[in-house]
């Protein structure tokens, strides 16, 4: 009996111990995140003005592709999302190169400097730039005494400038945060292949082309899936840079099912299938992404 | 052994963090647990005649003792009310108590969504202040929240018609009306003196009047009249009561598609922007820096905008008030409007409804006493009696020694009255994007007719 017992103690002691450590943060999840979900999904089949509501099969999936507003938010998140993802990477992966150099000084104050941003507060960083930008902000000011401009330029009451303004932001925002996982990744490539493309004459452009970016496309493709995921997600910059204007040309899909949960005759049967249409469209980005990345297989 | 100190240090934060937060989350509770567990003994004593009385009286059947938790937003204005009208109502009853919560706005909404959706009361006040344009949105979407005070002893009748309206559904009064959101148009009269103007040009005035006047200002001066917020139409909402008309009908459809006075109101907004009268801001901050910095030379909004314009003290005496301009060729336009202004409104959670309505009919409902002292905060009462009170003919010597408070009251009483309706955000947003593609060239009976689709698209759940 015993002896049985303390075999068996033996070869689950490992596993019980591993149980034991992912229990309470497996329930956690599940309490704060599952459960909420699975309730969210039931209360997208229901409709109606506040706490009144009724079942109505999928009358909001319906409804959301007659309504235009959220149509027009799914073009403009859809619009930063081809812009701003791209751009940001692309820099990010470029500042990393250069910082990666061994014989750079100050590197560690640069990528201080270049991943700080990052350490903002959102809200605050999308007031900042809306008074950067303002028609007495400081660009202006700037583009204005240079000679540039004769008179402000209303940078957020336009549609393209306000689309502008709010991909510079995410740009300044999010740029280093993806430097540091390049970084990381470039921790992971021997040097001496840098040294022995360089005596074979490889010039520094084709030894990024040849050697970086293949040996990093797994960091770029997490990095990739993450800044999808974030942009379809965008809602602060909406909301505090631009408030969605102008005429909501600059709206976000988060921002428009804010509004439509608090701002507005509260919907949350609406509002809930909003989100889940957000959450089917990330899948398949991330999806598409990890067959067109990933070729391990 | 660095690295070990290190760890422990961080892991040290790491849990006091969490206690740290723990113990806020248990402090709060406490906080809200503390009223309605204080309020229960005033309900014990309270109910025996409350059961009897209502019928004549409720508002007499109360103790008056007990503490009520407000929620306002307004440190200087709405919370100074509420502690002014605490001091008064002490006098009669010394062992009432006021907790009063700083909560802005939108966080109130979200609470009472929250509250209310989940079918737990118990996190909401006794009392709190509700935007009058959010009033009916509230009571219809979440009937549970807020108490009907029609019967409560608080006589209604000595408000300003078209304030009470707000908070009026089916015939039921829900909130005590609390400021004033008559509309005031501020000029810089240094301005208009380098345009050989004065203020009387600007009083009894037409938009097209307005606009001749602004060209003459813009010229000398280079300040344009008057800033907006873009993509928000405060402007366009105050200029539609001028004239009585809504953005829906009595029975609560749409009147945007062939409403002629809200043609006539983006027309002349558009006019207004064209000649460099109007120039539109970001911002709210960036608004109210355009007034106190003097890059215009004047605004158009509810009287409580005052309170920030005499924020600027070195621009004292440069500054007067008057009505706004009157619509040109609709039918009931007047110069004036109303733009704001907020209710008290008491929840169902509230254990002792009948001190809640004590106090509020026998402040903010009855005593001129509160609205001498909440004055000078900028505080302007809708309550009739109190226009009467000699503080109200006090000069101001901001706006150029003229009894400003008198004038605003009797503006407010000949405010036109206008439908707010349930869906009045949806309205105004598809509205200002109407307007902000018809400044950009669009045409004007396509993007109304947007706007209408908008609107009857969100009713239609």
């Amino acid at each position: 009996m015993s002896k049985s017992s303390k075999k068996l103690t033996l070869s689950k002691k490992h596993n019980l111990t591993g149980w034991a450590f992912l229990a309470p943060g497996a329930i956690l999840i599940l309490i704060m995140s599952f459960i909420p979900m699975i309730r969210a999904l039931l209360l997208s089949f229901q409709s109606g003005v506040g706490a009144q509501m009724k079942p109505c099969g999928i009358m909001n999936y319906t409804r959301m592709f007659k309504d235009t507003v959220f149509i027009q938010s799914i073009k403009n998140t859809f619009f930063y999302l081809i812009i701003q993802v791209p751009v940001m990477l692309i820099f990010a992966l470029i500042l990393a190169s250069i910082l990666n150099n061994k014989d750079l000084k100050f590197k560690g104050l640069f990528r201080t400097m270049i991943f700080l941003p990052c350490a903002t507060s959102l809200v605050a960083y999308a007031i900042i730039f809306r008074s950067l930008f303002a028609n007495n902000g400081l660009v202006n000011l700037v583009l204005v005494n240079l000679g540039i401009l004769d008179q402000p330029y209303s940078f957020l009451t336009n549609t393209t400038s306000a689309r502008i303004v709010i991909i510079i932001a995410l740009l300044w925002r999010w740029t280093g945060y993806n430097m540091v996982f390049y970084l990381s990744g470039l921790q992971n490539i021997e040097y001496s292949i840098y040294e022995a493309a360089k005596i074979d004459g490889a010039s520094a452009v084709q030894s990024f082309f040849r050697i970086t970016v293949p040996l990093l496309k797994p960091t770029i493709l997490l990095t990739a899936i993450m800044s999808t995921n974030g942009t379809l997600q965008l809602f602060d910059e909406s909301v505090n840079l631009t408030n969605g204007g102008p005429a909501n040309t600059s709206i976000t899909m988060s921002h428009y099912i804010y509004d439509m949960s608090f701002k507005y005759v509260p919907n949350f049967g609406y509002s809930a299938a909003m989100s889940f249409l957000i959450l089917i469209l990330v899948a398949i980005l991330a999806f598409l992404q990890m067959k067109v990345g990933d070729k391990r297989d | 052994m660095k690295r070990k100190i290190l760890a422990a240090l961080l892991a040290s934060t790491m849990i006091l963090s969490l206690v740290g937060c723990g113990g806020n989350g248990g402090a709060a509770s406490t906080d809200s647990a503390a009223p309605t567990e204080d309020a229960a003994p005033a309900e014990d004593a309270a109910p025996a005649d409350d059961a009897a009385a209502p019928a004549d009286d409720a508002a007499a059947s109360t103790s008056g003792a007990g503490e009520l938790t407000v929620w306002c937003w307004d440190p200087a204005f709405n919370l100074n009310a509420m502690y002014e009208a605490e001091k008064v109502y002490q006098k009669d009853h010394p062992d009432f108590k006021l907790n009063v919560v700083e909560t802005p706005w939108d966080d109130i909404q979200t609470k009472i969504t929250t509250a209310a959706t989940s079918g737990d009361l118990s996190t909401l006040p006794d009392i709190f202040l509700m935007q009058d344009n959010a009033f009916q949105k509230n009571v219809i979407s979440f009937p549970d929240v807020c108490a009907d005070l029609t019967n409560s002893g608080i006589d209604f009748s000595q408000f300003a018609a078209g304030k009470t309206a707000y908070s009026v559904i089916d015939g039921k009064n829900y909130g005590v009306p609390f400021d004033n959101g008559a509309v005031v148009a501020c000029y810089r009269t240094d301005y208009l003196e380098q345009a050989g103007l004065t203020v009387d040009d600007f009083t009894d005035i037409t938009f097209d009047q307005y606009l001749e006047n602004g060209k003459k200002v813009l010229e000398a001066t280079g300040k344009p009249l008057i800033s907006m917020q873009a993509g928000e139409c405060d402007l366009i909402m105050m200029m539609m009561q001028s004239a009585g008309s809504s953005l829906f009908n009595e029975d609560g459809t749409a009147n945007i598609v062939g409403n002629d006075t809200l043609k006539t109101v983006m027309e002349t907004y558009k006019s207004l922007k064209d000649a460099g009268v109007l120039v539109e801001v970001n911002s709210w901050d960036e608004y109210v820096g355009s007034i106190v910095s003097g890059d215009v030379a004047g605004t158009i909004n509810g009287c409580w905008i005052m309170a920030s314009i005499q924020t600027a003290e070195d621009q004292s005496g440069n500054w007067a008030i008057t009505n706004m301009p009157s619509l040109v060729g609709v039918s009931g336009a007047t110069n004036y409007s109303n733009n704001g202004g907020s209710s008290w409104a008491v929840t169902t959670n509230c254990k002792d409804q009948a001190l809640a309505a004590d106090f509020l009919a026998s402040t903010f409902a009855g005593s001129t006493e509160l609205y001498d002292n909440i004055l000078p905060s900028g505080a302007l009462a809708t309550w009739a009696p109190a226009g009467d009170s000699d503080a109200y003919g006090a000069p101001s010597d901001f706006f150029g020694g003229d009894a400003v408070s008198a004038k605003i009251v009797d503006f407010s009483t000949k405010v036109p009255s206008n439908i707010t309706g349930v869906y009045y955000y949806e309205a105004r947003n598809a509205v200002a994007t109407a307007i902000t593609n018809y400044i950009n060239g669009a045409d004007i009976d396509a993007e109304m007719q947007t706007a209408a689709d908008t609107v009857n698209f969100n009713m239609g759940q």
